[in-house]
């Protein structure tokens, strides 16, 4: 469902891979540039110079603005920072995509909302403070928090993790990786993407395949 | 010797590149309207119409009022206590000419540089590209609701700044040269016609669109560092008022000459 054909843009060198449906992998980077680079391209948003990048079987770089945008209701990215919107409160973040493509309403999704966050460690009057805040206001755990039960409301056929845990203590890299992988199997088919640091809580993270994006 | 016409070269291609991108933005507009059927946008919607229309009634207030007091003040110091010529006057500049403008420029004031700087803002922080991420066309979410809030914003701003001016003119007319206020009123307003009424509105209309298409056009080409910020804000509020006299003009030339 995902594949790079001997892509190669700026630091990433004639890189190729192929994720079927169901798989999870695991890109190990080793520089912060690499990250950016495959990130862009595997999104969309940086052509590369060689190469072809495919989801399901279509080049993503020939698409119309329009399919993309069709595609990416399907696919639920986590960016590093959160990737939230600055003049909306959490709670509006977070069910913005969900409100916007599927008409879901807040108190649909509450009793969701809440779980997940539960998951996540986040107390109900935590979450209360938190949802009432905007993304400026919030810690990189909160604002990473927030973008992943966002991705997740979506119930997405693919998720795209990138960072999650960088800058992480233990413990709440062991609730991510607890969620993100029970998450990972609640749909047939479902493709999880996590791009990570080579570093101790990436080894701890099982997937079927590792990708290294390296020289 | 060449550093002018290259001056006058840059200068050409400015406006051609806003010219271009003004109407591709406008076309955008116009065919992606529906998009205010989803609630998200509708919200951004009735926010925008909240932060230029609502907001801005307190300034708008207080200039129509002075402007209606002044112009008052002004006929009646040349034409003496003459009812039907003042109204006549007063007429011609507020609905005509101030109504229109001076609301133009409240607005462009208070909003065009806000939307220019909130746009540039979320594109230089990568935001836009976010919504893209989350299969939200940043068009439909950002744009459109925006520019028809601020047009229909400037459209109700304009015709409350011309009832606001007539009728405290006319208050102030009648407290000073003790007319009676509900007849000379009621006399103003039966020589207004449809036309004058509908050129008015149509200048407000047409106002609008340029004021939150070029706002609109400026934050989205913002790129590079935060300075791209202050400069987006300054480029729409300059290139709105330009756009907007020119236009004033056109129009006053075109229906009242």
């Amino acid at each position: 469902m995902i594949s790079f054909d001997h892509v190669s843009e700026g630091p990433m060198r004639d890189l190729s891979f192929d994720l079927a449906e169901g798989a999870s992998a695991k890109v190990i980077y080793d520089s912060d540039d690499r990250r950016n680079v495959f990130f862009s391209v595997i999104t969309g948003l940086r052509r590369p110079a060689k190469g072809r990048v495919q989801w399901d079987g279509q080049d993503i770089y020939a698409l119309e603005e329009n399919e993309r945008l069709a595609l990416f209701e399907r696919i639920g990215v986590v960016p590093a920072y959160g990737g939230l919107i600055s003049n909306l409160k959490a709670w509006e973040n977070l069910m913005l995509p969900a409100w916007y493509h599927r008409g879901l309403a807040a108190p649909q999704a509450e009793r969701q909302v809440v779980a997940l966050f539960g998951q996540l460690g986040l107390t109900e009057a935590e979450l209360q403070r938190q949802m009432g805040q905007l993304p400026d206001q919030l810690t990189m755990y909160e604002k990473r928090a927030v973008a992943l039960v966002r991705a997740m409301l979506m119930e997405p056929d693919v998720l795209l993790y990138d960072s999650l845990f960088n800058g992480l203590d233990r413990e709440s890299s062991n609730r991510i990786l607890s969620v993100t992988g029970e998450y990972h199997g609640k749909k047939a088919g479902r493709i999880s993407l996590y791009l990570c640091a080579e570093d101790a809580v990436s080894a701890r993270l099982t997937t079927d395949r590792t990708i290294t994006l390296a020289h | 010797m060449s550093i002018i016409p290259g001056r006058i070269g840059r200068v050409v291609l400015n406006v051609a590149d806003y010219g271009q991108g003004f109407s591709e933005l406008l076309l955008y507009c116009l065919r992606r309207v529906g998009a205010l059927g989803r609630p998200p946008v509708r919200l951004v919607l009735q926010k925008q119409i909240y932060f230029t229309g609502i907001e801005a009634l307190g300034a708008v207030t207080v200039i129509a009022m002075l402007s209606g007091i002044v112009i008052t003040t002004q006929v009646t110091s040349l034409v003496g206590q003459n009812i039907a010529l003042t109204a006549k006057i007063m007429l011609w500049t507020v609905v005509r000419e101030l109504g229109p403008l001076l609301s133009a420029i409240v607005i462009i004031a208070r909003s065009s540089s806000a939307t220019a700087s909130e746009l540039a803002n979320m594109k230089i922080r990568g935001e836009v590209n976010s919504l893209r991420l989350l299969g939200i066309s940043p068009g439909d979410y950002l744009v459109v609701p925006r520019v028809a809030g601020i047009t229909l914003s400037v459209v109700a701003v304009t015709f409350y700044f011309q009832m606001t001016a007539i009728v405290t003119g006319y208050a102030f007319a009648s407290l000073t040269g003790n007319l009676p206020f509900v007849t000379s009123l009621s006399g103003i307003l039966s020589t207004l016609s449809l036309t004058e009424v509908s050129v008015s509105l149509f200048k407000a209309l047409v106002f609008g669109l340029v004021i939150s298409v070029t706002s609109c056009y400026y934050g989205l080409r913002a790129e590079g560092s935060i300075t791209a910020v202050p400069r987006a804000a300054t480029g729409a509020v300059m290139r709105n008022l330009i756009t907007v006299f020119l236009l004033n003009g056109i129009i006053s030339y075109v229906f009242f000459l």
